[in-house]
């Protein structure tokens, strides 16, 4: 009780605002009920920007994990050195989120949609150059043997070996990351890494619900349509 | 090198895994041009030697010698220089089952290719003929487009097989290279080794559990049980007693390899 009293204090409400902001509330949801679709050509520029942002951010990380992830595989890496130090370099990108990279790079080189592309490309190199490097662990050792006996250098075995042999995983853990790249390209806008996320943000600023809703509905039905496109995808590979 | 220095040389060579003695005070030597077959029960230590004349494995005790070079003093890149001209055909093949036939048959050109080269070929393959020939003579000549997870086990034999001819070595090393074969095919694939080697001079080394091939096409014979050599004679010298007391079944120790 005192407890509950206690916060109410803190947070400067009280339960009469509580009530009366109800109706409010109710004012304020019926907005998102009538989306305004009048600069629909530019919503779906803006997504499709979005989406530009999801998959270039996406072809970076297999570009960057193509070349760590063999270094990385402890059992095919060139030099135990090199190993950890690749790991531990997957790890860091992996820890710094995304969102973090976003303004980093935003104020490094200004608004729009490259900042974007490389805070997720390199995130997500992290998830990416991770999963593949397991996977390149899990080949039969006999198959590098084969190659290393031949007088197989080591780029050459990651070409001929590692690669052919976890393709079926390369393809499920990209439309995955793919997946996941499309849902934070939205958010990422919002800290001005270009897309429909900058919009829907300056939506909001001008108490435009009527847009903002229009934009939501634009970003949830591009969501859920990608989800079963990659379900689909995912289930024909394997 | 000249032509009566043996290409390899094995001095007092043992060889473990943990505290398991695969291999017990081994002293080889193996000249050019020879045919020798490694016979021995399952477990003898066969591939493991096999394994150590290729260089990747190093000897827990004792040298090593290929081509006059101690492997164990080789740096990477002159070891490499060493095991381009060995090929070998693993019992387990090996082969990258994902990619079609010709990029496995052209992974027998690793050692000698550039990287460029090498990515190159994985998309638009690289010496169609060579791998095209070598598919041929081991009689599959239809599938070098096919993907290599599509194909018997028999299949992947000759595949594995034709990899070391596109690989051109010194030296074949072959693990039963016809172990899913039918006798025919067996036949076939070991005229076709004995072949090559007499036209080519390739020294060959292969371990059979096909004794009677074992004999009509090698010139030497080396019987190994539990990691040690119990006889190395020519073919025509090996008897029934030898044989019957190198796959001999003991009563009181079954086991395989020697615990110390
Ligand atoms: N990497 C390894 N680690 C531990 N033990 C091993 C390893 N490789 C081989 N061995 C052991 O060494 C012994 C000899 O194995 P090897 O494969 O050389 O026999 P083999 O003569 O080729 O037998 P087979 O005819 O069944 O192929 C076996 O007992 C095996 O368990
Ligand atoms: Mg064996």
């Amino acid at each position: 009780m005192v407890l509950t009293w206690l916060t109410t204090v803190n947070l400067e409400l009280s339960f009469q605002s509580v009530i009366w902001g109800f109706g409010d509330i109710i004012d304020y949801s019926k907005q998102y009920l009538s989306p305004n679709f009048s600069e629909f050509l530019k919503y779906v520029k803006l997504m499709g920007q979005t989406l530009a942002i999801a998959l270039w951010g996406t072809v970076l990380s297999l570009i960057v994990s193509l070349i760590l992830s063999p270094l990385a595989a402890k059992n095919i890496s060139p030099h135990p050195i090199i190993y950890q130090i690749v790991r531990e370099l997957l790890n860091f990108l992996r820890a710094i989120p995304d969102l973090v990279l976003a303004l980093i790079f935003v104020s490094a080189l200004g608004l729009g949609p490259l900042p974007g592309l490389l805070a997720l490309g390199l995130h997500t190199s992290g998830f990416l150059g991770k999963f593949f490097a397991e996977s390149m662990e899990r080949v039969k050792p006999g198959i590098y043997e084969a190659l290393k006996a031949t007088g197989a250098s080591f780029f050459q075995i990651a070409m001929f070996a590692a690669w052919p042999s976890i393709l079926q995983e390369v393809a499920g853990y990209t439309l995955y990351i793919f997946d996941r790249n499309v849902r934070v390209a939205t958010i990422l806008g919002l800290v001005g890494a270009g897309g429909i996320g900058l919009e829907l943000s300056a939506t909001f600023g001008f108490f435009r619900y009527d847009q903002a809703s229009a934009l939501i509905l634009i970003i949830m039905i591009t969501i859920i349509v990608i989800d079963y496109l990659s379900i689909w995808l995912r289930k024909r590979i394997s | 090198m000249s032509g009566t220095d043996p290409i390899f040389e094995l001095k007092h060579v043992a060889k473990r895994f943990g505290k398991s003695r695969v291999l017990a005070n081994i002293n080889l030597q193996i000249l050019a041009g020879e045919r020798v077959a490694l016979v021995g029960p399952s477990g003898a230590g066969k591939s493991t030697l096999l394994g150590l004349l290729n260089g990747t494995q190093l000897p827990s005790q004792g040298e090593v010698w290929v081509f006059g070079r101690n492997l164990a003093r080789l740096s990477p890149s002159q070891l490499r220089q060493v095991q381009r001209r060995i090929g070998t055909i693993y019992q387990q093949l090996h082969l990258v089952d994902n990619l079609r036939v010709i990029h496995n048959l052209n992974a027998g050109h690793l050692g000698r290719w550039s990287l460029f080269k090498a990515v190159v070929s994985l998309f638009f393959p690289l010496e169609v003929e060579t791998a095209a020939q070598a598919l041929f003579k081991v009689g599959i000549p239809e599938k070098l487009y096919e993907r290599t997870d599509q194909l018997s086990g028999g299949q992947k034999q000759r595949v594995a097989l034709a990899r070391v001819l596109v690989q051109n070595p010194i030296v074949i090393l072959a693990d039963e290279p016809i172990s899913s074969l039918d006798l025919g095919r067996s036949r076939e694939i070991m005229d076709l080794l004995r072949d090559m080697s007499e036209q080519t001079g390739q020294t060959l080394i292969i371990s059979l559990h096909a004794i009677e091939l074992a004999l009509s096409h090698c010139q030497r014979i080396i019987g190994l049980r539990q990691g040690r050599i119990l006889f190395d004679v020519p073919a025509p010298e090996v008897l029934p007693e030898m044989v019957e007391a190198l796959y001999r079944i003991e009563n009181a120790r079954t086991e395989p390899i020697q615990k110390i």
